[in-house]
């Protein structure tokens, strides 16, 4: 028997490992569940670059064509680009098929709705239930739609973006920027942005093959590579993305990751500091977020963690910047989707505008340290957990919109299960690292000591 | 009472439940039975089966083509095949290619002469013939249990476009051919591709052929005008086009370019029988030597291969069983009445496009009309009767006739070998269960039309008998 079950089917969409569970059957059935939900109309898809791409988004499309869906395939593009075509094209939803951070042997399905959003919870719900269902809409010979390729994707999303920021320099010279795009699905855009903003770009595993140098989740024990080529080239600035490009990391000047977190508050402040408005974010995401926004007089909201609960509130609140902590930024003016190239493009005129460095931009933001670590935890287990830690933390504020979230003067500590891995996440911020790392202990503990 | 009109809905309630899982493949309704699920996991267990390796795919004009073709290719890179999509193209231009690359199997997706609304998968083997009855229920045994070969994320294999398949099938029917004799003769000719595979292909090679090509129905992205199965019945618009054009003959294909069906310069549409008639009169007149066809073939097959001191061997309906005895043989042309003809100096596999370009080199070298041609085959009256059943009810049927008619009847030689074949002198009787579609298919077949018609009324009351018994129980 498998220790862990590497399936995972829920509201984040449909979550596997090549080879073992998630398997073309499977594929086109939740495709098809999709279709069915949507009752056809067009459905953009795009993929990421890995190896199994092309065999997850076959069985898609058999699934959306039999349900008489119009597909309209933009192959590798980002994920925030097939949030953007959905969108640019009026299209009823898209198809994302990308396992995003996680490992090379993972793909997913993440399933996008007419306004670029993911699918919510209930809508989720939904969905899930016509796929166990298993009565799929069937179109007729002359109901089923020939796929439409679209070569367009990255030049739309470009062009977007450019039409809102231009070409950036710091006292009359170019930015000088190293990438790193894991071989994913930023090799095909993200040199070209840099380059169409004028910097000077030097960038490593950009062949889009989907064969990964590294873990692709951009957290700063995979950036070693990019930290040295930022030092050894003297760059201004250094990126990496994961495999679909949602989520952006940062190296300074000096070659430091500066953590996935201060992502988003560099980008929140360099945005409220031209206009104040609303910024949403989930429960796990940095205190240096509030911090900022009240000095500049704007207003947090905080949501469950998800791309969809965030963006979702974005709307309500009409918010002007938003995201999460690891590294998604979602700018609306331009997309409303986690996009790491809109990350980028707010990082440099953030550096242009103000003539700073990128390390001293970095020293500028309220210092946190945060920890996160994982336990493995199969989904029956989660609900007794949370109950000893609201036991042991009973003294404490406690929020309970997703997991447990208990928060103190000068810290927090968040855990909940993911939506993507049967693991427990335990996140903890404090005012220094001893601090941060001592509770996170604790906690820790606490879970094992059940 | 009038009979109501039979609409489309009706006919797609009917056919709802029809999916033919047999030695001509996987065949059923497109959404009804033929689900991608069900194609997805039929290619699963294919890639299983050949254990991975080089698979070559092609496919019809169908719509449901597109959505069956990435089902099958998310399926077969799965297992870890190599896939080489062709596109759109002839099912014999994929079973030549195949040989040429050493592939290991291929998949056509293509119902063939089926109407629309139907569409199928037929699975080629290394040498281009499909699989035989011993290989489809193996691939049937791996498909039931359901257990498929699992490739992890660093052997999955990126999908091979090309677009030769055509060029290539070309090229080598131009070496087996005598074109500068067609060329001289400058030919007039009609085609009617049914808006199918050979859409692209047929009015090429006539063209390289030196003929004036008259064609209708060849966009390949439109609806088939007609059912895909060169006919008769099917051929009205084609003799239309041979009398308006004056041409010197007319040719009909089927869907994927498999049956070839004929009409003289008379503006005569011959039966399907008369393809492989012909083209065995035409083999034959170069060379004695054995024919090979099914048991439900004209008898004009046997009266030809005497003519010219040649033998016909006999093999049950189905295209591999053909196809492999021809091999086996050595046989100089196979084929089956259904209008499917194999010349072996090309491939082992049907080729409609190989047959036309025979015919036309056979009418430049003799200097001789088609109808001089079609009225050297003897001619014999052939009555078809289709007969629909429930799937569950056809093989009962059959069984049933099968011990009756082998225990009553006292005259005539009876073959037991795909269904019942009753062979008298003045004629002869099959009946049996059709390979693609849910019925019962009678043939007969007898010099006069009196005879042949009073035979297939005595079979059709047989089987109309022992399905009233089948209800009865």
């Amino acid at each position: 028997m498998k220790p862990i079950r590497t399936l995972k089917i829920s509201i984040s969409g449909v979550r596997g490992v090549i080879g073992d569970s998630l398997l073309p059957p499977l594929l086109t059935r939740f495709a098809a569940s999709f279709g069915t939900y949507l009752n056809s109309g067009e459905i953009v898809v795009g993929r990421d670059t890995r190896t199994s791409g092309e065999m997850v988004k076959h069985a898609v499309f058999a699934g959306l064509m039999s349900t008489g869906c119009q597909v309209i395939d933009l192959d590798i593009c980002p994920v925030p680009t097939v949030q953007h075509m959905v969108r640019e094209l009026g299209a009823r939803g898209g198809v994302a098929i990308t396992a995003s951070h996680n490992p090379v042997e993972w793909n997913a399905l993440k399933l996008i709705r007419s306004d670029g959003c993911f699918l919510n919870s209930y809508q989720a719900e939904e969905l899930l239930s016509i796929y166990h269902q298993g009565d799929y809409k069937k179109a007729r010979e002359h109901e089923i739609r020939q796929v439409s390729k679209n070569g367009q994707g990255i030049q739309s999303h470009l062009d977007r973006i450019l039409e809102n920021y231009g070409p950036v320099k710091r006292n009359g010279r170019k930015f000088k920027v190293a990438i790193d795009c894991c071989n994913g699905a930023g090799s095909l855009m993200t040199p070209r942005l840099l380059e169409s903003l004028g910097c000077d770009v030097t960038a490593i595993n950009i062949t889009p093959n989907g064969i990964f140098p590294h873990p692709p989740e951009p957290v700063p024990q995979h950036l070693t590579d990019l930290c040295t080529l930022v030092k050894e080239t003297g760059a201004d600035v250094g990126f990496a993305q994961d495999a679909d490009a949602d989520r952006l990391a940062i190296v300074s000047e000096e070659g430091q990751p500066v953590g996935e977190e201060n992502t988003l508050a560099l980008a929140v402040k360099f945005v409220l500091s031209h206009e104040q408005g609303t910024v949403v974010t989930n429960l796990s995401t940095t205190r240096a977020i509030d911090d900022i926004a009240q000095a500049y007089h704007s207003r947090v909201v905080r949501t469950r963690i998800g791309e969809v609960n965030v963006t979702e509130a974005m709307k309500r609140e009409k918010a002007i910047i938003g995201g999460e902590g690891n590294g998604g930024v979602i700018f609306p003016k331009i997309n409303f989707a986690r996009d790491s190239m809109v990350g980028i493009v707010l990082v440099l005129h953030y550096m242009a505008t103000t003539r700073m460095s990128l390390s001293t931009l970095i020293n500028a933001l309220p210092k946190y340290y945060s920890v996160k670590q994982t336990v493995p935890c199969p989904s029956f287990q989660l609900r007794s957990i949370l109950k000893q830690l609201r036991e042991t933390y009973s003294n404490d504020e406690l929020d309970h919109t997703d997991g447990l979230k208990i928060i103190r003067s000068d810290s927090w500590a968040h855990v909940r299960s993911s939506n993507t891995e049967p693991i427990v996440r335990v996140v903890v911020e404090a005012k220094s690292e001893d601090a941060a790392r001592a509770w996170a202990k604790e906690i820790i503990s606490a879970i094992g000591n059940r | 009472m009038c009979a109501a009109p039979r609409t489309e809905q009706v006919w797609f309630d009917e056919a709802m439940n029809v999916l033919k899982i047999s030695i001509s493949g996987v065949r059923g309704i497109i959404g009804a039975t033929l689900t991608p699920e069900l194609v997805v996991n039929f290619a699963q267990a294919f890639g299983t089966y050949l254990d991975s390796g080089k698979i070559l795919v092609c496919r019809d004009t169908r719509p449901s083509g597109a959505m069956v073709r990435s089902a099958v290719i998310s399926g077969l890179i799965s297992t870890g095949c190599e896939v080489i999509d062709l596109g759109i193209c002839p099912t014999p231009s994929m079973q030549l290619l195949l040989r040429e690359l050493g592939a290991k199997g291929g998949i056509a997706i293509s119902g063939g002469h089926n109407p629309e609304g139907w569409n199928a998968l037929k699975f080629v083997r290394d040498d281009g013939i499909y699989l035989n009855a011993l290989q489809a229920s193996e691939l049937l045994d791996v498909f039931h249990q359901n257990e498929y070969s699992k490739r992890p994320w660093n052997q999955l294999l990126p999908v091979q476009k090309r677009s030769d398949a055509i060029d290539q099938h070309l090229s080598r029917l131009r070496e087996n051919l005598q074109v500068d004799s067609i060329r001289r003769r400058r030919f007039v000719v009609a085609v009617d591709c049914c808006n199918g595979a050979c859409s692209e292909i047929t009015p090429r090679f006539l063209e390289e052929l030196g003929c004036k090509v008259v064609p209708i129905n060849d966009s390949g992205s439109e609806r088939f005008p007609h059912e895909p199965n060169p006919t008769p019945s099917n051929m009205q618009q084609l003799r239309a086009l041979v009398k308006a054009s004056g041409a010197d003959i007319g040719f009909a294909h089927d869907a994927d370019g498999e049956r070839l069906g004929i009409v003289t310069e008379k503006a005569l549409s011959l039966s399907e029988e008369y393809t492989l008639a012909i083209l065995s009169l035409i083999k034959l007149s170069e060379k004695a030597g054995v024919v090979v066809t099914n048991l439900s073939t004209s008898r004009a097959i046997d009266e030809i291969a005497a003519r010219y001191g040649g033998s016909v061997t006999r093999t049950p309906v189905g295209q591999a069983y053909v196809a492999e005895t021809v091999k086996e043989m050595g046989a100089v042309v196979g084929g089956e009445g259904s209008g499917g003809v194999i010349l072996p100096e090309i491939q082992f596999s049907h080729d409609s496009v190989a047959a036309l370009g025979k015919i036309l080199e056979f009418l430049a070298l003799r200097h001789c009309k088609t109808s001089d041609l079609a009225g050297s085959v003897p001619e014999f009256h052939m009555v078809k009767r289709n007969l629909e059943f429930s799937l569950s009810a056809i093989f009962a049927i059959i069984q049933e006739l099968r011990t009756s008619i082998e225990s009553e009847v006292q005259r005539g030689e009876i073959d037991l070998s795909d269904g019942i074949k009753l062979s008298r002198p003045e004629g002869w009787i099959h009946i049996r269960d059709s390979n693609t579609e849910s019925m019962i298919r009678i043939i007969a077949e007898a010099k006069e039309s009196v005879q042949a018609e009073s035979l297939a009324n005595w079979a059709q009351a047989r089987v109309r008998m022992a399905g009233a018994r089948m209800n009865d129980r």
